[in-house]
């Protein structure tokens, strides 16, 4: 009962803080709408040559398109800001405050900070999902919808895993603009069908850093595609993946020793 | 100057080296390009695309990751860190202009960065025997010349945006956005030979072919020598055109700027 109250309060602070800062809300916003755009013409412009993408139609992979930006959104959100402020108080020593509180450090340092403009992102994927359902007239029954909403929660908790991982990393090495930069860049590969990639790199965006499971697979639950297997292997993983990065924070912060005291 | 550029490179030199692995993760920002080019090889699996084969596919992204190698920029985060901490007044006090700092820093970054680029770059292009370069000397020259074109395209265009810092807190987004109409204007994601007619028509009045597309094509398709004398005027212009807004915004800029808290 505690924590649902919490989280309420840092929303609220959250919010009066992104009002302080007007011009920078609008601009992040702005940026989402633009990046959006880049995606779909990056994904569209394939279309202009071939009917399917790794046997995927134009329909099917907006939908990719749209889960990509929505998953953008909830890094912008929640994971990115409550990061920097990680790595910020382990660099100044200020991450004791956290530690000293009668909370679950990892809730404060996950959950503390939201950044409303990662709405917009979210809208944006709403709506083209609505969009390439209209594109492909088809509408997804109860059942599907459920899936999907269960698939894409796997996938964002396998996602906030990998940035709790991060998080904890910082403990040790202080700066991990490297980890996130390689983190972005193997990302950027989430706004095609996994079926785009082959062997190698396939294995690798599933199993290892399972890209596949935040875009592709939930895009298939919500197409009415998705193999009951790959269901299966997304609880495994994500509680697996999500068990393993809890118990490395947990180590990481029982390694913690204060910065300069 | 030559002088000063070398002392200024020596420095940068020495701050890159302690960094190394930093710089070896930046080469990973390079990693959307080849992601592009393994999703463009799945569709001319089965057959030209546009008329780009496979091997010209690996032979445009492969020359398109050298040229974005030596074109990379970062001097507008550089001045707006500066004009946000107020550290660009003791670089204002030397009786060089700031350009020059990052201009050297620029270039004696490239020689680290090529030293891994050009490797991989030329076992992939060795390793792959349907890629196909032009290597006759007329077209290396021509690309040399380009790609000098191409640079400062892309650097004087980047530091312009960052001369917004003078004016707004919100330049990171300015930034960004060149960025991301570099990523598809330029031909980053897709050889802009892959793009619908009319918008290739209109492209070719604005600046972004010749930061990328248009010395990659020199070395690998070709260009009619029509279109490689269009390009070569379309970047003189541009180039032009750029500095004498950076100089009127320059100016402009001093007048009004004054260091924060200090």
């Amino acid at each position: 009962m505690r924590y649902p109250k919490l989280f309420a309060l840092f929303l609220k602070s959250s919010l009066l803080v992104e009002l302080e800062y007007r011009s920078n809300f609008i601009a992040q916003a702005l940026m989402g709408v633009f990046w959006a755009v880049v995606t779909f013409v990056s994904v569209a412009l394939f279309f202009q040559h071939t009917t399917m993408l790794g046997g995927w139609s134009y329909g099917q992979a907006l939908v990719i398109v749209a889960l990509f930006t929505m998953t953008e959104g909830v890094t912008q959100m929640f994971l990115e800001p409550n990061l920097q402020r990680v790595v910020a108080m382990v660099r100044d020593g200020t991450m004791d405050f956290v530690l000293t509180k009668p909370v679950n450090s990892q809730f404060i340092a996950t959950l503390r900070h939201v950044r409303f403009s990662g709405a917009t992102n979210l809208m944006i994927g709403a709506g083209l999902i609505v969009y390439a359902m209209a594109q492909l007239s088809y509408a997804p029954g109860a059942t599907q919808l459920a899936l999907f909403a269960l698939m894409f929660g796997l996938g964002m908790l396998m996602l906030y895993s990998i940035w709790l991982a991060m998080s904890a990393s910082a403990f040790w090495f202080v700066k991990i603009d490297n980890m996130q930069e390689l983190f972005r860049a193997l990302w950027d590969t989430a706004r095609f069908p996994i079926s785009a990639y082959s062997g190698v790199l396939r294995a690798l965006l599933t199993f290892v850093l399972p890209v596949a499971f935040m875009t592709t697979f939930p895009a298939q639950a919500l197409l009415g595609l998705l193999e009951p297997e790959t269901l299966v292997i997304a609880v495994g993983l994500c509680a697996l993946l999500f068990f393993l990065s809890m118990h490395f924070w947990r180590r990481a912060i029982g390694n913690y020793s204060s910065a300069s005291s | 100057m030559l002088k000063k550029y070398l002392s200024l490179g020596k420095v940068s030199w020495g701050l890159m080296t302690e960094y190394r692995a930093q710089i070896l993760i930046w080469m990973l920002a390079s990693f959307l390009m080849i992601i592009m080019m393994i999703v463009w090889l799945g569709i001319s699996a089965q057959g030209a695309v546009n008329g780009y084969s496979s091997g010209d596919f690996i032979s445009y992204f492969m020359i398109g990751w050298l040229v974005r190698t030596i074109t990379a920029v970062w001097s507008s985060w550089e001045l707006d860190y500066q004009v946000r901490q107020g550290t660009l007044s003791s670089l204002l006090l030397r009786p060089i202009h700031p350009i020059h700092n990052e201009i050297a820093a620029n270039l004696t970054e490239k020689v680290l960065r090529l030293l891994i680029v050009l490797p991989i770059m030329a076992a992939v292009l060795l390793l792959t025997p349907a890629t196909a370069l032009r290597l006759d000397a007329l077209s290396i020259l021509a690309f040399l010349l380009a790609l000098a074109g191409a640079w400062m395209l892309v650097f004087l265009s980047d530091y312009l945006v960052g001369m917004l810092s003078f004016w707004t807190s919100q330049t990171s987004a300015f930034i960004n956005m060149l960025y991301g109409l570099r990523l598809v204007f330029s031909g980053i994601i897709a050889p802009l030979a892959m793009f619908p007619e009319s918008v290739q028509a209109a492209l070719r009045w604005s600046p972004f072919p010749y930061m990328l597309n248009f010395p990659t094509n020199i070395l690998t398709k070709g260009l009619a020598p029509g279109d490689l004398m269009f390009g070569f005027a379309a970047q003189l212009v541009w180039v032009g055109v750029l500095l004498a807004v950076m100089r009127l915004v320059w100016k402009r800029a001093m007048r009004s700027y004054s260091a924060v808290g200090a």
